[in-house]
């Protein structure tokens, strides 16, 4: 009998397997039809595949996946019809935010509706004070008419948010249990139990789009469960959550917001430790889809995280993996605007009607269009010969902008990549500056179907020395699945001076939330020898309003003040001396390793000539123009042999352009490594 | 009538947007760093600043505002730094300070600009600029600014031009001596060395630019990008018949007394150029509402760019299709020494007067009902809760957004010229000995029609400890957003101090420099927005 382990990645388009065997170290890939109507499905196929693919659904022994089902959910606004339960006078606090337009100039861009409209918002009276003080009681009796109301409108979740409850629960918590026992099966949410930060606004909108959440994960959790199960797999089902660990289900059904990031944060941990293992542990990914790019920062082999961002315009906060998303990739349409101004995107010609090269009825020129054009992209065929391509379709559409811009066709296609490039490299520049990082010490690990074509050109402009194609780079997420460990974050707002007696205090939250996470993971059956906590204290100077993380086990005021004021300076470029240091958020991230280093791969025999399947000409840019290169195929490239650009190389799902002023060489872990000649930083 | 049509300059159409998004992403990398290493609320939280890049010559290259009535204020600074100092005398290392509407090209005092000169090759190539607003410079009442102020002197220190670094050093005695004037000093001391430090890495990454591409072709990039935007505006100004359109709106009164000061604008649009002639508008105001030049430039590009393009770049292109025309001693262009503090009050008028001369000649699609177009403010100064010496908190409420064709006015927004945070309840009253009662949107505060005008926002602020003074502001306490093609008007605003003892006053001007001791209450409702045509 095997052990093997499964990491699955719900797409929109695919849902893409990896499979892992642990004894043989062996990996492989494969791709089923998403089922967007009920993505559990796909996932049932796939494994249901298992047996003609000579794998066995009862050796599995690790299973997880990442999921888009939360986003969409929000996105296509098919949560179920939610309550609100808040503060006498805060009902609208949803509404209003933080009084900001979306868009400065344009009046016509709008806030979404908010989740809960305006009559389920219902207040009661009860009030707290900033030290969880009870300024005014609860009234029971108004939970209870509320309930009721709740009831007759037929919601199926209630979110219930008052403030200060971050410091003390209990109103939340007695809130819950009187509209329980109006409302049995409603799914309840406390703002206190999904995000125990101060904030009002933010932790009432994570709450209730946990609370819109709910019932409908709730069911897709069901059906996954019941999928796996019936398909044979014994092992117990996990899902990524957006800070990139994996979740049990049980908690997957309570905290549904917190998968909202889920398959782009698989990616990024995947990267982190394909990076880590190759000796790269700065990384900026950089995966290039059809419609989109996601950008993030990998620092010393962590993910940079964020606390906030928006879903579908929606502010959620929680402990997420810091990914940017830029509106340009492959389906990028070019296009001039009326004042003879070049631009690319945000509109995409996307999978229908596709590229103009592709055939399928896209008649507009994308960044596709134009790598087919400077034939970067095999002009022929792509897909290993299985997709025909239609270059001339590709030149008709680039040289219509060219045309109105007076340009060569060449010119154009080259111009068109250039402001694509431009555009990307201006997102990893804000995304690395916003975490206070050079971005000189950075490597770029490109994936996605596009992502290693454009790599070099991005490396080159934000002056990166060095890009990463990973192996198979069109499934990255599904593997980072596989390299994830069982996380849970716990956190508690303690703003307090990190001096004196409040040193005492806050040794002592500390201590609580160690003990809730040690529960956690005995709980979550998580063996003795594979747990692990981590230390995140979120601090600013006194004053500020702004917090920063610094990773560190608390021990002595004085010592957390110096690594404070390090960490500030790595971020802001400057620390204060003999400035008071205010302690906000402490975290405590509880970890069960369950992942499994990064496995070599087999090297092939033979040389580079041999990986060596054609030449063609490509435009290398106006001063070397056309140029005659080599053509690689991945699969036959050796480990350890150097190679020059420019050159071109081709696997089945992606492309790699290799500058003429770069080397490369493929690692023992089957990535490949390029460099610039000469520094570029 | 004879058309000026200048030929619009040959611009490459590639370089121009790669280096568009080259220049941004200086303008982020100092955005980001100026908000997040900020100290005072007002630019963290609220993010009352904005960041610029000019080339040698003063021209704006680019700008990040989160604010559109700073759109002016960065230009005025650069002017001010090359009409104050022959080029000789502006040095490497150099940074300038100044905030004075008059001598400086400031739009309010609060507003602070560092203005650094970046040299290239030993030639002054590039300004890096940006301006954070400060909670509170001196003068006669806390945050500085009131509308019953008679003159500038009584709106805090005035900053003419100064070197505020020389040659790489820092001048600690401007700081000392601009901290002394604040009610809040460590706020001044901290957020002035973001501010110059932000700078600094504006300036590194230009000389970056410079050395990898070469500073030929930096330069020939920004004269391709106001060469863009110029001829950009120019399309969109041409699309408009001509004609002469004409617009006004009223605030509630001067600051001082109750009588209605009246905006006039006639829009001229003539072949592709553009004139704003504030011809007609009321004398200058005896209280603070006045508008300095900068303001008024900042507020026209910002109609320029709502209701002709929005995502138009914001260079020295958008200025050079514009003219604008106001008459010195008004309150459009106030004589020394009249005060200006509140006056991004009334430029948020001259948008509803402009907004109001567009409709005549924009398609329906592209018209809106009045907004809640207000600054309101509450500022509240007293004994610090956690540390020694004194607080002053500053919050500006949103309203109700006017109705359009097809969608109601966004409920407790920030309309035009404005778009700041509010902060948190949670947080200032962690921070501050008040508590937040209620915040909230104001029921049927929205004026009727074909679509409804969003709603005002009731703020009512407890103060928790003897000895706390407030200033309350909200322009609209007597004159309502208006309705549009026959929509109903919105509501006026309301401004209510309530005692402990439970006796309530109700204002219908602006409050000042009013105590409040523990239990005592202010209570504020922004007005809400105008409709949109006959409600059926």
């Amino acid at each position: 009998m095997g052990n093997i382990r499964v990491g699955i990645d719900v797409g929109g388009t695919f849902t893409d397997f990896t499979v892992l065997d642990d004894e043989t170290g062996g990996m492989r890939h494969f791709k089923v039809s998403s089922t967007p109507r009920d993505p559990s499905e796909a996932i049932g196929i796939g494994i249901a595949s298992f047996h003609e693919r000579g794998l066995n659904a009862s050796d599995v022994i690790h299973f997880g996946h990442g999921t888009t089902v939360a986003t969409n959910m929000v996105i296509e606004r098919r949560g179920g019809k939610t309550g609100l339960l808040t503060t006498e006078g805060f009902r609208d606090v949803l509404e209003i935010g933080r009084q900001t337009r979306p868009d400065l100039f344009d009046m016509n861009v709008r806030k979404p509706d908010a989740l809960v409209s305006r009559p389920l918002r219902l207040e009661v009276s009860e009030r707290l004070g900033p030290d969880g003080e009870v300024i005014v009681p609860l009234d029971e009796a108004g939970v209870e008419e509320a309930a009721r109301r709740f009831k007759e409108e037929g919601v199926e979740a209630i979110a219930i948010g008052f403030l200060h409850s971050y410091r003390n629960a209990a109103h939340e918590q007695r809130a819950a249990e009187l509209i329980r026992k109006h409302l049995p099966d409603v799914f309840i949410s406390l703002s206190s139990d999904v995000l125990p930060e101060f904030r009002e606004y933010e932790r009432i909108s994570t709450t209730v789009m946990n609370a819109y959440l709910m019932p409908r994960m709730d069911g897709y959790l069901d059906r996954f469960m019941t999928r796996s199960r019936e398909s044979g797999v014994n092992s117990k089902p996990y899902t990524i959550h957006s800070n990139g660990g994996l979740m049990s289900t049980e908690t997957a059904r309570n905290f549904p917001v917190r998968t909202c990031l889920s398959g782009p944060a698989a990616g990024v941990v995947g990267a982190a430790l394909v990076g880590k293992a190759a000796g790269y542990p700065n990384i900026i990914t950089y995966d290039v889809g059809g419609t989109s790019t996601d950008v993030a920062l990998i620092a010393d082999g962590k993910p940079a995280y964020s606390a906030n961002r928006d879903v579908a315009g929606y502010s959620i906060r929680c402990p997420m993996v810091d990914v940017s998303v830029i509106g340009a990739g492959g389906g990028s349409i070019a296009w001039l605007d009326d004042a003879g101004g070049l631009k690319v995107g945000p509109q995409s010609a996307a999978a229908v009607p596709g590229p103009a090269a592709y055939g399928k009825g896209g008649t507009d020129a994308t960044i596709t269009d134009a790598n087919i054009v400077l034939q970067r992209l095999n002009p022929i065929a792509l897909l290993d010969g299985a997709m025909p391509v239609d270059r001339e379709a590709a030149r008709k559409a680039i040289s219509a902008v060219a045309e109105k811009i007076g340009r060569s066709v060449e010119d154009t296609a080259w111009g068109v990549i250039r402001i694509a490039v431009a555009n990307m490299a201006r997102a990893i520049r804000a995304v690395s500056m916003d975490k206070g990082h050079d971005l000189k010490h950075f490597a770029l690990m490109a994936f996605g179907g596009a992502g290693p074509l454009h790599a070099s050109l991005v490396a080159a402009e934000t002056g990166l020395n060095t890009v990463i194609i990973p192996e198979s780079p069109g499934t990255m997420c599904a593997r980072g699945v596989l390299l994830s460990d069982v996380t849970r974050d716990f956190v508690s707002t303690q703003i307090k001076r990190a001096q004196g007696e409040s040193w005492t205090a806050i040794t002592a939250a500390v201590a609580g939330l160690e003990r809730q996470a040690l529960d956690w993971l005995e709980a979550e059956t998580i063996p003795d020898e594979k747990r692990a906590l981590q230390h995140i204290v979120e601090a600013r100077y006194a004053g500020q309003n702004h917090e920063i993380r610094v990773e560190a086990i608390l021990s002595t005021a004085g010592d957390f003040a110096n690594r404070f004021a390090e960490a500030h300076r790595v971020v802001y470029g400057y620390a204060l001396d003999n400035h008071p240091v205010e302690i906000v958020n402490l975290r405590v991230q509880a970890i069960g390793h369950a992942g499994r280093p990064l496995q070599t791969v087999e090297n092939v025999t033979g040389t580079m000539s041999d990986a060596k399947v054609g030449q063609r000409e490509i435009y290398v840019g106006p001063e070397g123009g056309w140029q005659t290169v080599p053509v690689y195929k991945r699969s036959l490239m050796p480990q350890a042999e150097q190679f020059s650009g420019p050159a071109i190389i081709e696997e089945l799902t992606s492309t790699a352009y290799v500058l003429p002023d770069q080397t490369g060489v493929v690692d023992i872990y089957g990535n490949i490594i390029l460099n610039f000649v000469k520094d570029r930083a | 009538m004879q058309q000026h049509v200048k030929p619009p300059r040959e611009f490459d159409a590639i370089e121009m947007e790669v280096f568009s998004n080259r220049f941004m992403s200086i303008t982020d990398e100092m955005g980001l760093s100026l908000v997040r290493s900020s100290f005072s609320t007002n630019i963290k939280e609220r993010k009352d600043c904005s960041v610029g890049l000019f080339d040698g010559r003063g021209r704006l290259v680019v700008q990040a505002s989160h604010i559109p009535v700073h759109l002016g204020s960065l230009q005025g600074g650069v002017a001010a730094v090359l009409e104050n100092y022959k080029l000789e005398d502006i040095k490497p290392g150099d940074a300038f300070i100044c905030n004075d509407p008059y001598l400086a090209g400031g739009s309010h005092t609060p507003d602070i600009s560092i203005l650094t000169p970046v040299f290239y090759e030993g030639r002054l190539c590039f300004f890096a600029a940006n301006l954070g607003h400060h909670s509170d410079v001196g003068g006669g009442v806390p945050g500085s600014c009131d509308p019953s102020q008679t003159s500038i002197f009584a709106e805090g220190l005035r900053i003419p031009v100064l070197k505020i670094a020389r040659e790489g050093v820092l001048d600690e005695q401007i700081i000392k001596l601009i901290s002394t004037n604040s009610r809040d000093p460590l706020e001044r001391i901290l957020d002035l060395k973001v501010q110059i430090a932000t700078n600094e890495i504006g300036q590194r990454k230009l000389v970056t630019l410079a050395d990898k591409f070469g500073i030929v072709t930096v330069e020939k990039a920004i004269d391709d990008l106001i060469a863009y935007s110029e001829s950009r505006l120019r399309k969109r100004i041409k699309e408009m018949p001509d004609g002469v359109y004409q617009g006004e709106a009223f605030i509630d009164g001067d600051g001082v007394g109750f009588d209605p000061c009246r905006i006039q604008v006639a829009i001229r649009v003539e072949g592709e150029e553009i004139t704003f002639d504030f011809t007609g508008t009321d004398g200058q105001a005896r209280g603070a509402v006045n508008i300095p030049k900068t303001a008024l430039d900042a507020t026209c590009y910002y109609t320029i760019k709502a209701l002709l393009d929005p995502s138009l770049p914001p260079n020295e292109g958008m200025a050079l299709p514009v003219t604008i025309i106001a008459e010195e001693g008004t309150l459009v262009r106030p004589k020394f020494p009249a005060a200006v503090g509140i006056r991004s009050t009334s430029c948020q008028r001259v948008v509803r007067a402009i907004f109001q001369a567009f409709a005549d000649v924009l398609p329906k699609e592209k018209v809106f009902a009045s907004s809640a177009d207000m600054n309101a403010t509450m500022i509240f100064f007293g004994p610090h809760k956690t540390r020694e010496g004194s607080f002053v908190y500053l919050e500006t409420v949103g309203g109700g957004a006017g109705a359009s064709l097809n969608h109601d006015g966004m409920n407790g927004i920030q309309v035009h010229i404005t778009n700041t945070s509010n902060l948190p309840a949670e947080a200032l009253e962690i921070e501050y000995p008040l508590m937040v009662r209620r915040y909230a949107l104001a029921d049927g505060s929205g004026g009727e029609g074909h679509t409804t005008g969003g709603m005002g926002i009731v703020r009512e602020v407890v103060a928790m400890t003897d000895g706390v003074r407030a200033n309350a502001s909200c322009e609209g306490l007597r004159t309502p957003a208006d309705g549009v093609f026959g929509g109903g008007q919105g509501e006026v605003a309301r401004l209510r101090f309530g005692s402990a003892d439970g006796t309530v006053t109700d204002y219908d001007i602006s409050i000042t420099n009013i105590l409040m001791n523990r239990g005592d209450s202010l209570f504020l409702q922004t007005p809400g927005g105008g409709g949109f045509g006959h409600a059926s």
